[in-house]
């Protein structure tokens, strides 16, 4: 669960990124954030991932109080996360199979471990037959295939995606978006930040809107979307 | 999650996939030729000790050496010879230290006898004398044979004559032992002498032993001096290739932060980076050491045979190589730590990533 109460954050003093942000988000939900480019979406993303601290309010996950977390500790929060970017960031210098196998090389797990557990990501994003090309060699939806499979092989408890869809054409999108609704079924909580409206008609899940770094406006989704516990906002509840 | 769906990819298809016509057809398609494909290239696929924490920092650093193998070779070399002379002169100060103790000429000390020492107990003494310690040799010169030295060098017989007997004293001379000639140890041998009832003065000449002992201490200050100040060279040279290093990895490094990588995970291939150049580069050195050393020997073989020999210039043990190897080493890994604990040079400031 992710709880975010009264978050401000101010890269410049007066100059409100976020402010005064409060939502909940249960477990196991997928849930979009949108608004126009500036209005805050990057920002909310770091301040989960703890690449940004807020300058207000707190943010807790999995009952855990972000600020409680010390700097040394930080990178194992990030280890329970998945990112995956709008533009990849896939390591041009080595293999499929090697730019996956970083978070686990990350997390120390086991070598045969690394290896089962990549084959069956890259197979899940279909691409178990790419694992021994170079990132460059794929086209850009299944570069983005490959983030996506990076950014699950550590089973994350919470996925995070800054306009995953941004580079790429409406059906790749649509391919992209159901393998993280899919990651969603299985329990891990997906937050999608997005200005693709196209997408967003397609999809009709539950969204938190965001104006000038103020949650503006929160939309519930279609029933059969919503997720068990409700769907809460601090100021829309 | 991730891997419960990873498992179940090898059960038969999850209920949820058949769900999403996209990616599954693609799935099914190319599902028959998966394994095999796999396990074809599974020859291309990296070693296995590079997908552990310390493997995979050594496979980076190896790599870019690999990678770049002129910039690297040159950094390199810049290294092994910046360290080669510290290195020589670390390998030559014995054999200096050595020459410091050797005798040059024939050093000696005379110890003249009173003039009632009697020819037999002057020589008993000079035998007495031989086997002590510090002494190579000793040789007594009776009252006669003074004299007839004497007589050679100089037209003193007609004064002699005149005086009607000998007024040279006898003497013994003393080669001190050369493996313990210095000024200390001659002067100590020196007063000994003087304390023997028999001996009425002691006279030695220590100039030459101190004019090479001056010039050796000259040359061993300046040698360290530009020890120091090669090896502090190296040392800059190191850091400046583990900061390029460390700019050329900023993206591999920034994605890694990302994925929730530690500082030491994130420091510890520029750290190895460092310890591999510099122990590469310190048997460079070492190996420019030995050639410059034995273009060395003949030369100084030749001064040595001028100077009645007994100068050599030793090749280094090979505790002494694998010092200078442990040396270049740590240096490497000082250059990197160096890097490392400047003010961030602007690495992981997440420029190219949005998030
Ligand atoms: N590192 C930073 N330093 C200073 N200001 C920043 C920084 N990052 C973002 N901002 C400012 O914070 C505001 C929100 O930026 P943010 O990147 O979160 O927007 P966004 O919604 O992700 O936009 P986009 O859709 O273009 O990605 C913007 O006004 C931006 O200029
Ligand atoms: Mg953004």
């Amino acid at each position: 669960m992710i709880q975010f109460e009264n978050v401000s954050l101010e890269y410049t003093t007066d100059q409100y990124a976020l402010r005064n942000v409060s939502f909940i988000l249960p477990d196991g939900s997928f849930t979009f954030l949108t608004g126009h480019s500036g209005a805050g979406k990057s920002s909310l993303l770091k301040l989960i991932a703890r690449l940004e601290k807020p300058t207000a309010g707190d943010i807790i996950i999995d009952g855990i109080d972000l600020s409680r977390v010390k700097p040394r500790q930080e990178h194992k929060l990030r280890q329970q996360m998945g990112l995956v970017f709008q533009d990849n960031q896939l390591l041009d210098d080595r293999s499929v199979f090697d730019n996956v196998a970083l978070p686990l090389i990350i997390g120390g797990y086991r070598y045969s471990e690394i290896k089962t557990r990549v084959k069956a990501a890259l197979k899940r994003v279909g691409l178990g037959h790419r694992a021994y090309d170079e990132p460059l060699s794929l086209s850009g939806g299944e570069q983005q295939r490959v983030g996506i499979a990076r950014a699950v092989v550590a089973k994350p408890r919470l996925l995070l995606a800054d306009e995953p869809t941004g580079n790429l054409d409406a059906d790749i999108s649509a391919e992209i978006m159901q393998l993280l609704m899919q990651f969603s079924a299985s329990g891990v909580s997906v937050l999608v930040a997005t200005h693709d409206t196209g997408l967003l008609d397609t999809f009709d899940f539950p969204r938190i809107q965001l104006h000038q770094g103020k949650l503006v406006d929160v939309h519930a989704g279609a029933p059969r979307n919503r997720t068990r516990a409700q769907f809460t906002s601090g100021e829309f509840a | 999650m991730a891997i419960e769906s990873g498992k179940s990819a090898k059960r038969p298809r999850p209920p949820s996939a058949t769900r999403n016509p996209n990616p599954t057809a693609h799935q099914n398609t190319v599902g028959a030729h998966t394994t095999l494909a796999m396990s074809d290239s599974d020859a291309r696929q990296s070693k296995a000790w590079t997908y552990s924490r310390r493997g995979y920092a050594l496979a980076q650093s190896f790599r870019q050496l690999r990678r770049r193998k002129l910039a690297s070779l040159s950094t390199l070399l810049v290294f092994g010879i910046t360290l080669a002379l510290p290195a020589l002169i670390f390998f030559t100060a014995n054999s200096l230290a050595a020459l410091g103790n050797r005798s040059v000429g024939e050093e000696s000390i005379t110890a003249y006898l009173t003039m009632q020492t009697l020819d037999l107990d002057g020589a008993a003494l000079a035998q007495r004398l031989q086997s002590q310690p510090g002494i190579k040799a000793t040789r007594y010169v009776s009252r006669d044979e003074a004299l007839a030295l004497f007589n050679a060098q100089t037209q003193i017989n007609q004064a002699v004559e005149l005086l009607g007997e000998n007024p040279l004293p006898g003497a013994i001379i003393v080669y001190p032992d050369t493996s313990a000639l210095n000024e200390s140890a001659i002067a100590q041998l020196a007063s000994q002498l003087d304390q023997l009832t028999a001996v009425e003065r002691v006279q030695f000449d220590l100039r030459w032993v101190k004019r090479l002992q001056a010039v050796l201490n000259l040359g061993r200050t300046i040698g360290w001096v530009l020890a120091g100040f090669l090896t502090l060279t190296a040392l800059l040279v190191i850091g400046n290739t583990m900061r390029l290093e460390l700019l050329r990895r900023q993206n591999e490094l920034e994605v890694s932060r990302l994925l929730g990588a530690s500082r030491s995970f994130l420091n510890r291939p520029i750290l190895y980076a460092g310890a591999v150049y510099g122990f590469i580069g310190g048997v460079l050195a070492c190996g420019i050491a030995l050639l410059a050393l034995n273009g060395l020997r003949d030369p100084t073989a030749e001064l040595s045979a001028l100077y009645s020999g007994g100068f050599e210039l030793l090749l280094p043990t090979v505790s002494q190589l694998l010092m200078v190897v442990a040396g270049a080493t740590i240096l490497g890994l000082a250059g990197a730590i160096v890097t490392l604990c400047q003010p961030k040079t602007q690495f992981l400031q997440n420029r190219r990533t949005g998030i």
